[in-house]
Order: C-alpha cells, then sequence, then structure tokens
C-alpha cells in the first residue's frame, strides 16, 4: 500500500514542478472563483464539527488539514 | 488584480472567509484561491466577523453530545490576520466498553470502581458502560501574517482540557504563491502534547481486568504533523487542493477504559482483559479537493482521501457536497453524501481465547474493519447584517451515519445469532449564525 502513497506524492510533485505553469487564469478572470461556494473552507466549523465526529468515530482523520485531534475520544 | 465578483465581496464577509483559510486548513492560504480584498480597519469591534455553531449529536442507544462552537476573525488593513475559536462539548450516554455480548448477563462496574457504578449487561446486549459522562473545551487561536507580496506565515495554537485529558498543539505553516498566483504550495508542521489522567488510573496494558491492575500517575503522548499540498486553480470554474501529510504520536495510545472479552472454546466468557496497543503510531495520507462551478447556481465541492499507517489500517473516503443557489444566491440548500471505508489494525480482534495471549490487543470497533455512510442536507438564509456588517447569514444542517462493521472473524458455535457488532447510527443537527 506504500505504493499508492507514493504515486500521491509523486503526482502532487509533478503538479508543483511541470503541470502548473500551463493552468490557471488571468487575474480578470477570477470572478467565479471569488464566490463564496468556491473557497477551499467556505464552511469551516462544519467542516470542523464533522472531522470531530468522523475523529471519535473511526481510524483516519486529517488529510484536508492535520489528523490530530486533540480529544481523548480516540 | 481581479474583476469583482457578483457579488461585491464587500457583501460576502471576507474577513471571515479570509480568516477562516488561515484557521481550518493550513494549506488553504494562498492566492491560488480568490483574493480579498480586506476591510476598513476601524478598530472598531465590529470589524470581527463571527461565526457560530450549536450541534447536537445522538447515537442510537449510546451517547449524545450537545457542541457550541464560536469562531471570531479579523483581517487587518495590512494582511495581517486572526482568529480565535472556542468549542465546548458536554457528552453523556452509553460508551461501548469493547466487552463481547455474551449469552449471560455481565457485570461490569465503572471506571471509577464504585459499587453504585457497577452495571450489568443483558445476555445478547453489547456491553456499554451506561454511565458515560464528559466534557470538553478548546480555544484555540491563528495568526497570518504575509512577509512579501507572494509569501505568508501562519502559526496557532490550541488548548484543549476534558476530565481526564490536557491537549496542548502549536503549528506553523508557510505558503508561497506563483505562476500568476494561480498556484500555492504550502508547507506546515505542528506538534501535540497531550497529558491522560484516566478516572481510577490507567490500567497496565494486557493486564486482567477484575484485579484492576492499575498503573498511579498520568500518561503522556506526542505527536508531530507533516503537511505537504499545492493549491491549483485549473480554470476559471475548477480550484483543486493536492495534500499529502504525516503524522507520528508515540506514547500512552491506549483506550484506558477499553477491554476484551475472554472467550472459552464452548463461547462463555472467562474473564476480560485491557487492551494493548502499540507505543508509537505513523500515519500517511493522500487528499484531493476539486470545486467546480457548473453554472451561477450550481457548483460541487468533491474530495477522495487516501490513509495508511504502521498499524495496519488502510482506509479511502469519498465525500461530496452540492451547492444550489436560489434566490440571487439569498439562500442555498447544500446536499452531501460521504463513503468510507477502513481495513483493520492488524491487532485488532473482537475477543481473545483462553488459549491465546497476543502481544498487542484491541478489540475498539474504530480499529475493526468496517464501512460508514453519511447523507446530510443544510439549508442556509443570507439575512441583513447587524450593525455595520453588510450581511449575515443563517443555516440549519443535518446529518445520518451509519457505521457498518465488516469483522470476519469466526466465533464459538454458541455466539453465533447474536448481534456481536451492530455498529452505530447517529444523527447531527446543527444551527449557525454568522455574522
Amino acid at each position: 500500500m506504500m505504493g499508492r502513497f507514493s504515486l500521491a506524492l509523486a503526482m502532487l510533485a509533478l503538479a508543483a514542478v511541470a503541470g502548473c505553469s500551463s493552468l490557471g487564469v488571468k487575474p480578470w478572470q477570477r470572478d467565479v472563483l471569488a464566490r463564496e461556494d468556491m473557497q477551499l473552507d467556505s464552511d469551516p466549523l462544519d467542516a470542523a464539527i464533522d472531522d470531530h465526529l468522523y475523529f471519535s468515530k473511526e481510524a483516519s482523520s486529517g488529510g484536508r488539514s492535520f489528523a490530530g485531534g486533540g480529544c481523548g475520544c480516540n | 488584480m481581479q474583476l469583482k465578483p457578483r457579488v461585491p465581496l464587500t457583501q460576502q464577509a471576507p474577513a471571515r472567509r479570509r480568516l477562516m483559510a488561515a484557521s481550518c486548513a493550513l494549506l488553504s492560504a494562498g492566492a491560488a484561491r480568490s483574493e480579498q480584498t480586506a476591510p476598513v480597519d476601524s478598530g472598531l469591534l465590529e470589524d470581527w466577523s463571527v461565526d457560530s455553531a450549536l450541534a447536537y449529536y445522538h447515537e442510537e442507544g449510546r451517547i449524545q453530545a450537545i457542541e457550541p462552537v464560536v469562531d471570531v476573525a479579523k483581517v487587518f488593513a495590512d494582511g495581517q490576520a486572526l482568529n480565535f475559536n472556542v468549542t465546548f462539548d458536554a457528552l453523556s450516554g452509553a460508551s461501548p466498553n469493547g466487552a463481547l455480548p455474551s449469552r449471560n448477563p455481565q457485570t461490569f462496574s465503572s471506571p471509577s470502581g464504585k459499587l453504585k457504578h457497577q452495571y450489568t449487561t443483558a445476555p445478547g446486549q453489547l456491553p456499554v458502560d451506561p454511565d458515560y459522562e464528559d466534557d470538553r473545551i478548546a480555544v484555540s487561536g491563528n495568526w497570518t501574517v504575509p512577509f512579501t507580496r507572494l509569501d505568508q506565515v501562519t502559526v496557532g495554537a490550541k488548548l484543549s482540557a476534558e476530565d481526564d485529558f490536557f491537549s496542548v498543539t502549536v503549528n506553523a505553516s508557510i505558503a508561497h504563491d506563483f505562476n500568476e498566483k494561480n498556484t500555492t504550495l504550502s508547507f506546515g508542521i505542528d506538534n501535540e502534547y497531550d497529558s491522560i489522567h484516566p478516572i481510577g488510573g490507567a490500567p497496565v496494558p494486557g493486564s486482567d481486568y477484575a484485579p484492576a491492575e492499575k498503573q498511579t500517575g498520568g500518561k503522556t503522548k506526542d505527536g508531530t504533523g507533516l503537511l505537504l499540498g499545492v493549491t491549483q486553480v485549473m480554470t476559471r470554474n475548477w480550484l483543486s487542493e493536492f495534500n499529502v501529510s504525516v503524522d507520528r504520536f508515540t506514547g500512552y495510545l491506549n483506550d484506558p477504559y477499553k477491554f476484551i472479552s475472554i472467550i472459552n472454546g464452548a463461547g462463555g466468557t472467562t474473564g476480560y482483559e485491557y487492551e494493548s496497543r502499540p507505543d508509537q503510531r505513523t500515519r500517511k495520507s493522500a487528499y484531493w479537493e476539486n470545486r467546480v462551478a457548473w453554472s451561477s447556481r450550481i457548483s460541487t465541492a468533491s474530495s477522495l482521501r487516501y490513509m495508511t499507517d504502521d498499524w495496519g489500517v488502510r482506509s479511502d473516503t469519498a465525500q461530496l457536497h452540492l451547492r444550489w443557489s436560489l434566490s440571487n444566491r439569498d439562500r442555498y440548500i447544500e446536499p452531501t453524501v460521504r463513503w468510507y471505508r477502513q481495513a483493520a489494525a492488524d491487532f485488532f480482534t473482537p475477543f481473545v481465547l483462553t488459549t491465546q495471549k497476543p502481544t498487542d490487543e484491541s478489540s475498539d470497533s474504530r480499529l475493526a474493519a468496517f464501512h460508514a455512510m453519511t447523507y446530510g442536507v443544510k439549508y442556509a438564509q443570507k439575512l441583513p447584517g447587524l450593525g455595520s456588517r453588510p450581511e449575515s447569514e443563517v443555516s440549519i444542517r443535518a446529518e445520518y451515519y451509519q457505521q457498518t462493521l465488516d469483522v470476519r472473524t469466526a466465533v464459538p458455535q454458541a455466539l453465533q445469532g447474536l448481534d456481536l457488532y451492530p455498529g452505530v447510527k447517529a444523527v447531527l443537527v446543527q444551527i449557525g449564525w454568522r455574522f
């Protein structure tokens, strides 16, 4: 299963080094990206409450941010 | 420089959105997301944006929790940003103690060991401690400082306290924008220090439950996490984020209140022993999220996550939010679905046989193989702002979470037919208010 994680790491490096320069928009094309629903953290409290629920019920956590929970519930 | 969106930025509570970027996801800070203008810094309290929620969580036949959360945030004229968060949890109800259902009544003691806290589980029922109760309060703060036009640093700290647990976490991250601010590279590190003081003392891992061989003094565990990510504007309507993270915890990683049934060949319970987990754990995860605006009214946020650790747990997670905006974006409905599955930890076992003496063992269902589904819906309504604020938002959402265990361990014939692994069914209801 290390293979999948290594693949993810390779994808990250590839995206950062090679692919990004051909992607993107000009500054005057950011109207849709400025919408509230297009923000990666548009509902931070919802995400935090959900993450706490899943942290206390499952063996996985994090991904979007750090995995630690600061909670004695798991 | 950018064009104004359809809804003026000043009406989108920019301070809140910008500060949540700093506080809730270290990788979130960056221009690959949209840029927002800082509000005029008048120095008044009204400049702080407030995001609050009250959540009620209820598990069928288990615990319930009430969780109020308040987050205040402010962006200063020079681009610096501050936010503070206070979360309170009040939990009560019944919590599984790790033992297996039996054909006979089973009697246990609550962690305090007082006679009045003894409880008996009926035949065929999953043993749960009916007197579980805990309160948690957590406070956190984050400070973001841009130090060039393309770079910013965020530092933060979090304190969390429960009756038997205290945790301190510090974090720092740096984000760099390039490619005309279409790409943001981020790197973050956090350190967590936990102090555990189990009620009644921490049991010796693997020790017999009946003599309750407790250890004295508190226990600790520490963890360090690293997170590396890239946020990329793909097109005018598509934003993508990709993270990889690693964290390592060492110390007392047991659940001090969980024990395991000892079963003889006939299926009878002969006793119990406390769980014993390894004293270190390293997790790795990859996370990919995409935000796509399909039209002026409809957008989706989808994510995939893969996680693996050296305990043998592997998990896959897929989640989809669909936001449907109505009435010129004054309100929206957002259905959600999430799928999750995990493989069991190597040392998970629902019971131990009298002939077995494993080095590491746990019957905690959270380390078992299972899959889970979440279905949810949220409704939000924009309202006129309070005071000088341009707008506010009220919302309500509900979620249903169902966890189904996939334990395949063969059991003695006498236990067959019992519902040994009932899983979890839970409902979450939350109201929110932003202003």
